[in-house]
């Protein structure tokens, strides 16, 4: 059963102060249409997190067409699983743990297939040149403090659901957060000297 | 207590120090450099959160779940090299173009898209074959599984009919292009399932 507090925290985690609309008062009545396997449920699911799933398998594989596979192959995964799913934590954190999983997954892959994640070049049109430089150095600093700063300072998550989703104690998020935003300080004190 | 460069990643950490940290920053170039990066990482961040239609990913999706339900077998390579040759030469042909180093990196030249769209074509003919050989037993038969495996080749068909129509307005996108090979790549995979599972049982 899904408590109150956790309803609030997956309020938070819907993007953009969205809700699940009129069809679902509340994530027990959806959790329980994914469990029917009803697939409108699902539908809501990916407009409800599709987006913010995307950007952060974007920035764990490196590139779109990787991070779209990892959005797919994470539906299929919640659908198979779903009898699995009681609701420990919200539907959204649940997501982006896996979408996290498939990404280091499909990264491994990658390694063994050429030796290097492919990654997306710049789009045209740079933008100003730290932010760049940021993008650069965030694909440089410990995968797990990148993460933590992705979904904390990227996506907007809060250390409490950072913490449900990697499964560590909340201060951890937080020292991960300080170490990531060090070793980029540091990167970007590099470029520009 | 008087603040030195030293302590400043304590500052950092610890928003009581701040005040002392700013002060001292006024009178140290390095510091203040120090400090603007560390503002200017979170004031940046939220600028990289990525958006991007994807106007061929739910019907992946959805095209996935429908046929979630029957149990999902590993496919032997080595009978399908045909078709996995002609994956392979369609996306030599999609990805050439960016190895060119032109200003156009997003878009297919004239003559890459002559190449695309005739692997395409090798590709989509293959399939078809696949579809020959696969459709009949599929229509026929009154198995859950294989109404599973119609619905789910229906559901692929009108996504790549919805992105043919969308490459038809923008034949030089890549990004169009590259949809449309994960489609056809779905297709394959689920006939070859199909098959697969008919040979078994």
């Amino acid at each position: 059963m899904v408590g109150a507090d956790e309803l609030a925290l997956d309020n938070k985690l819907t993007p953009r102060g969205q809700m699940y609309g009129t069809d679902y008062a509340s994530e027990a009545d959806l959790l329980a249409a994914c469990r029917r396997r009803d697939i409108r449920a699902f539908e809501h699911l990916y407009q409800a997190h599709g987006s913010r799933l995307k950007s952060i398998a974007y920035h764990v594989a490196g590139n779109r067409q990787d991070a779209e596979d990892a959005v797919q192959e994470t539906f299929l995964k919640l659908y198979t699983a779903i009898h699995g799913f009681h609701g420990q934590s919200s539907i959204g954190t649940w997501l982006c743990r896996i979408v996290i999983n498939v990404c280091y997954d499909l990264a491994r892959k990658r390694r063994r297939e050429t030796g290097a994640p492919a990654e997306d070049r710049p789009a045209a049109g740079s933008p100003p040149a730290l932010r760049v430089a940021l993008q650069d150095a965030l694909r440089r600093i410990n995968p797990r403090h990148r993460t933590v700063f992705l979904l904390f300072e990227v996506e907007g998550l809060r250390h409490a659901e950072i913490a449900s989703i990697l499964e560590v104690p909340e201060g951890t998020s937080k020292a991960w957060l300080f170490e990531a935003k060090k070793e980029l300080k540091r990167l970007l004190t590099e470029t520009r000297r | 207590m008087i603040f030195e460069c030293r302590d400043l990643e304590r500052a950092l950490r610890s928003s009581e120090l701040m005040p002392e940290a700013r002060a001292h920053a006024e009178r140290c170039p390095e510091c203040r450099e120090q400090l603007y990066l560390w503002a200017e990482i979170s004031r940046l961040a939220p600028t990289l959160h990525e958006e991007w239609e994807s106007p061929a990913l739910w019907p992946r999706i959805r095209a996935d779940l429908a046929a979630a339900a029957p149990p999902r077998k590993p496919i032997p390579l080595w009978r399908w090299t045909p078709a996995a040759a002609a994956v392979v030469i369609w996306a030599v042909a999609l990805v050439a173009p960016r190895h060119g180093g032109q200003d156009t990196s997003d878009f297919l030249t004239e003559d890459a898209l002559r190449e695309v769209q005739s692997a395409e074509s090798a590709y989509a003919r293959s399939i078809d074959k696949l579809t020959a050989v696969a459709g009949n037993r599929l229509q026929q038969s009154p198995a859950p599984l294989a109404a599973a495996y119609r619905e789910k080749l229906a559901v692929l068909d009108a996504a790549i009919a919805d992105v043919k129509a969308n490459v038809e307005s923008n034949r030089y996108n890549i990004y169009m292009q590259t949809q449309l090979a994960s489609l056809y790549r779905e297709k394959q995979k689920t006939l070859e399932e199909w098959l697969e599972n008919a040979k078994r049982n």
